[in-house]
């Protein structure tokens, strides 16, 4: 990295040129920042605006902080909607999720090892199967999925959400990529020459030098699943079985906080409780995303222009 | 003969490798599509004998012209607004110098933590006068009151803005990493032959990463074509009825659940796939985005 920064030093200019370098510069920065103070702002106002109160937060300026006690109040408001329903949702969505990660991430890394470095019968079918499968979106799958769960008889049971969830090609693609590129196919040899076996070699070898892959798989997978709305909606009806995204749905419906046709005393959620209930849902993303800034600020193109 | 054997070893462990995800790829993308498909050709209350009808159905409802319409505005609103600031943005990025942008890139990133049914509630306080913290802007323009935004006349712009803040960040990062695998020794030689900052950006280094702005435009196509959450969400709280059936899957699943016509909203659903598959092959086959991985098969195939 050092060494691209140095090269990238513009050559001495004349001082004109230089002035004409400089404001183009500061438009460059300006323009950047703006955009940054945009991407911040809705996140900041979500994460203040559960601290204040529903007057404070028509009165006081949009940006400020209420108090702490605004995010107890709030969180005790919300547990009077169905008798502390927000707890059920909570617990839905992490568990659904864990497991969700944690078997799409095992059969997407298997399947993409698979694929590169195995005799694997139809390969090429295969391949061509999950780049299709990738590039269509998930909810394209839904209302097809739902004819087909109520076939199974899962329907409104946890596992109509789980189990599509970990159909993952994206992750069985990023998979195949890392094992046929970042690997070098030396390496499985070598271990085949050792003694090791296919299982030996993916899980002596391939395994312990795919920590980024797997921090990536996790990653996307997380996101994708846990903001998950359209498929647990159609899947599930009872408030018990749902999850955190779709139960924030219901505040929307359900609530006079967005509703004021709802009836304002019919429940104490209002604006800061649903912006909490909100806020429960994007920090977990947003902290995710922080933490994975290391492999994602490289993009996952990183490494693919070959000139 | 013991090459034979390890082969056919190869073989059974490669499949037992694979074979979970073979299940999971049969159960949740293959069967789903055959149930569907047969549902929508199986018989309907209009259509007892079955067979094509419920797609004509579907092809002759009034609300899936109206529905294509906002659907296809909402595209030619959002897709131009990602491919010019995602491109802008990365190269702007890539022209300063990297270490300072670091804050910045976490910063395009954070509005990924805001998507589906955050962002319908965000923006809704984003757009609401009495809540904004843009309020003074929109006051200056004359926007003092919710309904003054929120009708269907701005529809469109409000879900392209939802879907545009939800996805550029995370695209802008994705195409800067790409602009900074670029070898220096290309840019070396365009400097040498006197190129300045703006004709490297954009007669050296866009058409580099041309193909995967194309990529990304793709896939924004697709997924944006699915668009659900933002209207449904709208129609059934702040302003009832706003956005029903505004979009296609709005009305596959009001044919569903509401319209008690199963076999409409899977004909429906069948024709959304179709397109979605088509531009899936269209980028396997007709564009080089794919073709390391497919070359790579090649070479395995051969070898």
């Amino acid at each position: 990295m050092g060494k691209s920064l140095t090269a990238r030093k513009r050559p001495q200019r004349v001082p004109l040129t230089k002035v004409k370098a400089v404001s183009g510069k500061a438009v460059a920065w300006f323009i950047m920042i703006l955009f940054a103070v945009f991407s911040v702002i809705p996140m900041l106002w979500l994460i203040l605006a559960p601290s204040k109160t529903q007057v404070e937060l028509q009165r006081s300026a949009p940006l400020s902080f209420g108090s702490f006690q605004g995010y107890s109040d709030a969180w005790n408001n919300l547990m009077v909607f169905q008798d502390g329903r927000i707890v059920d949702w909570i617990i839905n969505s992490i568990w659904y999720t864990g497991v969700q990660v944690l078997v799409a991430c095992t059969i997407a890394i298997l399947a993409g090892y698979a694929l590169s470095a195995t005799r694997l019968p139809l390969r090429k079918t295969m391949l061509i199967a999950t780049l299709v499968a990738m590039i269509v979106p998930q909810v394209a799958f839904v209302l097809p999925l739902f004819v087909e769960i109520s076939a199974l008889g899962i329907y409104n049971t946890a596992w109509a959400i789980i189990l599509p969830g970990t159909f993952y090609p994206f992750g069985v693609f990023l998979s195949y990529i890392y094992f046929s590129t970042t690997i070098p196919s030396e390496l499985y040899e070598a271990a085949k020459i050792d003694g090791c076996g296919d299982w030996g070699t993916f899980f002596r070898v391939a395994v312990p030098l795919s920590g980024g892959l797997i921090g990536m798989l996790a990653f996307f997978s997380f996101q994708v699943n846990w903001i998950n709305f359209f498929l647990p909606f159609v899947v599930v009806s009872s408030g018990d079985v749902l999850t955190l995204p779709v139960g924030l749905g219901i505040l929307f419906s359900s609530t006079p906080a967005l509703s004021p046709q709802v009836g304002a005393n019919a429940l104490p959620i209002r604006a800061p409780e649903i912006a909490l209930a909100g806020m429960l849902v994007a920090i977990p993303i947003l902290i995710v995303f922080l933490f994975s800034a290391r492999l994602l600020v490289r993009g996952v193109l990183a490494g693919s222009v070959k000139g | 003969m013991l090459r034979h054997r390890s082969k056919l070893m190869g073989q059974i462990n490669g499949m037992l490798m694979f074979l979970p995800y073979l299940v999971v790829l049969v159960m949740f993308a293959i069967v789903p599509i055959v149930m569907a498909f047969r549902v929508s050709l199986g018989p309907s209350r209009l259509y007892p004998e079955g067979g094509f009808g419920n797609y004509l159905f579907v092809f002759e409802d009034f609300r899936f012209l109206s529905a294509v319409g906002n659907v296809s505005l909402f595209l030619l609103i959002y897709l131009p607004a990602m491919l010019i600031v995602v491109a802008v943005l990365s190269l702007l990025l890539d022209t300063v110098q990297m270490k300072y942008t670091l804050p910045l890139r976490l910063a395009y990133l954070v509005p990924a933590g805001i998507s589906g049914s955050v962002a319908i509630l965000v923006w809704y306080f984003m757009l609401e006068p009495t809540y904004s913290p843009f309020a003074g802007i929109f006051a200056e323009i004359g926007l003092t009151e919710g309904v003054q935004i929120f009708n269907t006349t701005n529809l469109v712009y409000i879900f392209a803005i939802m879907a545009f803040f939800t996805g550029a960040g995370n695209w802008i990062v994705i195409q800067y990493g790409s602009l900074q695998s670029i070898p220096q020794d290309i840019l070396e030689a365009a400097r040498m032959d006197g190129a300045n900052v703006f004709q490297q950006a954009f007669l050296i280094k866009l058409p580099l990463i041309r193909k995967y702005l194309v990529y990304m435009l793709i896939l924004v196509f697709a997924s944006g074509l699915q668009i659900f959450v933002e209207p449904y969400l709208i129609s059934s709280s702040v302003y009832p009825g706003l956005a029903k059936d505004w979009s296609l899957n709005q009305l596959s699943y009001t044919l569903a659940f509401t319209g008690s016509n199963l076999g409409a909203a899977m004909a429906l659903s069948m024709v959304m796939l179709l397109v979605s598959v088509i531009v899936a092959l269209v980028i396997i086959y007709r564009t080089d985005f794919f073709d390391e991985a497919r070359g790579k098969m090649k070479e395995k195939t051969i070898g």
